[in-house]
């Protein structure tokens, strides 16, 4: 049984200070197990100006066992998967512990964009080309961040009224536009061939 | 490598797998998943072979487990039958120790009723939530552990409406929300307290492990699972001033021919209030990687 009451008290505790902290984490639906937290890439990355979306599902054990935490927004990194957002972090699996919370693990997020790990990699792909070629690395990862972590979270309303000016209805074309991470094309396919 | 969708290369890094992935597999995914999912089931298991806490046993059942083994090992059991009546297991998944000590103080105070040692404790719980907060905890983060210790240590006493009997003690310890939850306080405790001595305890760490006194609290005492050393047993021991004794229970042999067991006695050296020599009212026995309880004979 998730603690809520302790779920509560951690949304309260990040909304205090997210202007500060430019971290969110806010309910997706009125279930509490179910959660989205907000990033700002960190300054002087390739990062920087994107805002990362990760998806969070909380166990039954919550808070004994951790969050299960992926983005939602594409990034390039080593040690997040390219095609799933999968991340690889001690944190978040056997080095977890109910001394941390939500907000603590963003940031441990946030701190891995500043700080890759090559060595641990979660997308070989990307690690491989972080080591052999960095400049290169950099460019894909500005380049990724330019694409998906910008429009995504800049131009949703944008694409919400010219979706729903085509005759789809306002919740489905949010909740598609959710399910192909903001990619309007994508959308338009999904919400025609519905 | 500018191709924004990457498929290209993770689907070159896929078929490099040991078996051809359908489309849209993560195994990256899957391998993390698959592995929280067996480490459950592994702990499922033990679970249903030892209780968090188990029934005393006399000494023979432990001698029995070594029958075919070290000779040495079987030696030191007879010494120590000689000296404890019994021994009460706890399931091996890391936090033994704490849920030893757990056990065998809330027992304690069950059976001697000792008032002014649960008042000792209180202040020292208390103690202790001041140093969580200066270190920068969050409230939130510790006070339902906080609270669940102190009502346990309420409950043990005697004469109110929330007293619970030896029973009911065995059968909270066992119950893994409950017991989980007192571990987590305990685990709080010891964290706070190396962190406040950061000096005191920074050669033992760089010793034991050879990393920051930050880096070991976060990665081997504030994880659930994470086994205790002797700088938690110091730790634990000194913030709420109780004493522990460690039998050892290990292949080492003395010189001088006869069989000894060794144990080491962990005496409080700051916040105890309490004068003079203390003789530990828990014993534990080790074994390598592991702690029990252990039951000293009483004088007839």
């Amino acid at each position: 049984m998730i603690d809520f009451g302790r779920v509560q008290k951690e949304l309260q505790e990040c909304s205090k200070d997210s202007q500060a902290s430019g971290i969110k984490v806010s309910p997706k639906a009125d279930n509490l197990a179910r959660l989205v937290g907000t990033i700002p890439g960190p300054i002087g990355t390739p990062y920087e100006g994107g805002t990362f979306q990760i998806d969070i599902t909380l166990p039954d054990a919550y808070p004994f066992q951790p969050p299960k935490m992926q983005f939602a927004t594409k990034v390039w990194h080593p040690n997040i998967s390219s095609q799933s957002g999968a991340i690889c972090l001690d944190i978040l699996k056997d080095q977890w512990s109910p001394a941390l919370t939500l907000k603590t693990a963003l940031l441990s997020i946030q701190a891995l964009l500043s700080a890759p790990e090559p060595d641990d990699p979660q997308d070989a792909v990307v690690a491989q080309q972080y080591l052999k070629d960095y400049q290169t690395f950099v460019g894909t990862a500005r380049y990724w961040t330019e694409t998906f972590a910008k429009t995504s979270a800049l131009g949703v309303e944008e694409k919400v009224q010219r979706l729903v000016e085509m005759g789809f209805l306002e919740s489905l074309v949010r909740s598609t536009l959710d399910a192909v991470g903001g990619d309007e094309n994508l959308a338009l396919e999904k919400l025609c061939s519905a | 490598m500018t191709n924004p969708e990457g498929r290209g290369r993770d689907d070159e890094a896929d078929s490099s797998a040991e078996a051809p992935a359908p489309d849209g597999f993560e195994w990256s995914n899957y391998a993390d998943e698959d592995i929280m999912h067996q480490k459950n089931e592994i702990n499922a298991v033990e679970a249903e072979k030892i209780p968090c806490v188990g029934d005393k046993e006399p000494l023979s059942a432990l001698a029995a487990e070594y029958q075919s083994g070290s000779p040495i090992l079987l030696e030191k059991i007879k010494v120590l039958d000689e000296q404890y009546a019994a021994i009460r297991r706890t399931r091996g998944d890391g936090n033994c120790f704490f849920r030893s000590f757990m056990f065998s103080y809330l027992e304690h105070i069950l059976e001697t009723q000792d008032k002014a040692e649960v008042d000792r404790m209180k202040a020292n719980v208390e103690e202790c939530r001041r140093t969580l907060q200066s270190l920068g905890y969050v409230d939130f983060t510790f006070e339902d552990f906080f609270a669940l210790f102190l009502e346990q240590l309420e409950s043990v006493l005697q004469g109110n409406e929330t007293s619970i009997s030896h029973d009911e003690l065995l059968l909270r310890s066992r119950d893994q929300s409950i017991s989980d939850y007192v571990v987590m306080f305990f685990r709080f405790v010891t964290s706070a307290e190396i962190r406040k001595r950061s000096e005191f305890f920074e050669p033992f760490i760089m010793g034991l492990a050879n990393t920051t006194v930050e880096q070991f609290c976060k990665s081997s005492v504030e994880p659930m699972g994470e086994e205790s050393d002797h700088v938690h047993i110091i730790a634990i021991s000194d913030a709420l001033g109780v004493a522990i004794r460690i039998v050892y229970l290990d292949r080492s042999s003395c010189d001088k021919g006869g069989v000894s067991v060794n144990h080491h006695d962990f005496i409080p050296t700051v916040s105890s209030s309490r004068s003079g020599a203390v003789e530990p009212f828990i014993t534990l026995l080790y074994r390598p990687g592991h702690y029990d309880m252990l039951y000293p004979k009483r004088p007839s």
